[in-house]
């Protein structure tokens, strides 16, 4: 029962931050109608933007911020130079692009930084509390939470308060139509890779330091667990994102906690064909087939 | 003293379009003077919604030259919503996802009176509150438009052009499915919008109702211009809608 509450835990924390780069994912989705696979990329390159601001200056928060504006400012590169550009008359085109740029920013990155791991600190200690002798959480774990709770939150609100986001998602429904009603349909989208980068540089910087070190492809990994986590909540759907994280999370920590590690990775694989065969749409597509 | 040109709010001079070896306009001249309705019939076909589509930006014209307030302009559809030009699509363009209310937001700019210290975001919904509560479907707010009856989203759909409180409101078919009673209340919107409007429409009775000026376009090309009364004495256009004479 202890292995278990502890394994629950861990698995939370370790979804959360596949739900905050699933989030990443659905936005960019919902936007453009492309899954990025160079987000896992790009996030690493915000990582190293990181650490070398942490190394020059001592300060790792200095090296977070540079992280999260870094990811903003890669964002809008990567859409009105390359990404604009990208014809989608079929959906491989993007796909294709997307893994050219993972191609790109890891061999700079290798160019610049080396190939090797490099450690990476972390803000707050990882050694866990215990709760009646059983190990629950880190403080490390408590700042993971708070971080993805914050984005969770403030991107609800920027969707369904504002007008911005309002604008952004008429923009991503019918281009046309929100052009007429005066929406700069293409600034929308510049915005939305922003934000989904920066979304997702912070799901490096969240996830980097854990367990899989600094390194160019740093990230492989976590993208897969994040895009099942996103394909399980149904690609269309920031709460499908979040609650498809959490579910992938668990099932790492669970099998990987009673198993063994090295099967987890067939566990991720093992549920993505599973809801592609059985449920395409997403757990949450009950309302899908009836918009198309 | 010549008013002539500055009092014509938007005008079109000898605006051609061609699609490939169509000409889907042809030579065609219109004036649309502030606050009056000016509607454009015709055949399909005749290149009534490639005119609109001139009007928006969304097609280039091959010649000719368009005016707002008496000086030369160059449409694009995002700048349309900031020029007080508001228009409403064939059929229902609605966002599906989005709900009626935030629908008819988008297109809301969210006017604020002299001291009114409302948020932008809440004076676009006010706004378009007011709109839906003026064509009579503020009670289906917070619903999705997909589920909705026709008729229905044809009504958020003219809500969505006077939320944004345009002065030149365009309206391409807005009679398209509707029963008699649903399209004389329209005519009295129309009426009473107190905007300039330009009407592309099929339904003859609303049209003629409604203008106080109208254009008749066959194959692109104009051939008649006038008042409803002139225009249904005209032997032109009946012959245009019912063939040349036997």
């Amino acid at each position: 029962m202890d292995r278990f509450v502890y394994l629950t835990f861990d698995g939370l924390s370790r979804g959360a931050v596949y739900a905050a780069f699933a989030l990443a994912l659905v936005l960019i989705w919902r936007a453009a109608r492309i899954v990025n696979f160079a987000q896992g990329a790009m996030a690493v390159a915000a990582v190293y933007v990181a650490y070398s601001v942490t190394d020059a200056t001592g300060s790792y928060w200095l090296g977070f911020v540079a992280a999260i504006v870094f990811g903003l400012l890669l964002g809008v590169a990567v859409e009105k130079t390359v990404m604009r550009f990208v014809d989608h008359s079929s959906p491989l085109n993007g796909v294709v692009v997307a893994l050219g740029l993972v191609l790109i920013v890891q061999g700079v990155l290798g160019i610049l930084f080396g190939n090797e791991y490099r450690p990476i600190e972390t803000p707050f200690r990882r050694d866990a509390f215990e709760v009646g002798g059983i190990a629950l959480l880190s403080r490390y774990d408590v700042f993971v939470f708070a971080a993805v709770g914050a984005v969770v939150v403030a991107l609800t609100l920027l969707f369904t308060r504002t007008a911005v986001g309002l604008r952004m998602r008429a923009a991503a429904f019918a281009p046309d139509v929100s052009r007429l009603l005066g929406v700069p349909v293409g600034g929308m989208l510049t915005l939305g890779w922003a934000l989904a980068a920066a979304v997702g540089s912070l799901a490096g910087m969240l996830v980097v330091p854990t367990e899989l070190g600094l390194h160019p492809t740093a990230m492989d990994v976590v993208f897969v667990s994040a895009f099942t986590a996103a394909v399980v909540g149904g690609l269309d759907s920031p709460i499908g994102a979040v609650t498809g994280g959490l579910v992938v999370g668990l099932l790492l920590s669970y099998v990987s906690g009673y198993l063994g590690a090295t099967v987890a990775p067939m566990a991720v694989l093992f549920l993505l064909v599973a809801v592609l065969l059985g449920r395409p749409g997403g757990l949450f597509s009950h309302s899908k087939a009836r918009l198309a | 003293m010549s008013t002539e040109n500055t009092a014509h709010e938007l005008a079109l001079d000898h605006m051609t379009v061609r699609f490939g070896g169509l000409t889907a306009l042809d030579d065609v001249s219109l004036r649309v003077p502030s606050g009056r309705i000016v509607g454009v019939i015709g055949p399909n076909g005749a290149g009534k919604t490639t005119l609109f589509n001139v009007i928006c930006g969304f097609v280039t014209p091959a010649a000719g030259e368009i005016t707002l307030d008496g000086r030369a302009w160059r449409p694009r559809p995002h700048q349309l919503n900031r020029l007080g030009i508001a228009r409403t699509l064939q059929g229902v363009g609605q966002f599906g996802g989005l709900t009626v209310l935030e629908n008819v937001q988008v297109g809301a700019r969210g006017h604020r009176s002299k001291g009114e210290k409302a948020s932008r975001e809440r004076q676009s919904e006010k706004d378009a509150l007011e709109a839906l509560d003026k064509c009579g479907v503020a009670d289906y707010a917070h619903r999705l438009p997909g589920a909705l009856p026709y008729a229905t989203r044809k009504r958020v759909e003219l809500a969505r052009a006077l939320a944004s409180r345009p002065r030149i409101l365009m309206l391409d078919e807005p009679a398209g499915g509707l029963d008699p009673e649903e399209i004389r209340w329209l005519a009295e919107l129309i009426k009473g919008a107190g905007t300039t409007v330009l009407l592309v429409e099929h339904h003859m009775d609303l049209v003629m109702s409604v203008c106080d000026e109208i254009l008749v376009l066959d194959f692109g090309k104009p051939i008649a211009l006038g008042t409803p009364a002139e225009i249904s004495a005209d032997d032109k256009v009946t012959e245009a809608y019912l063939g040349a004479a036997a």
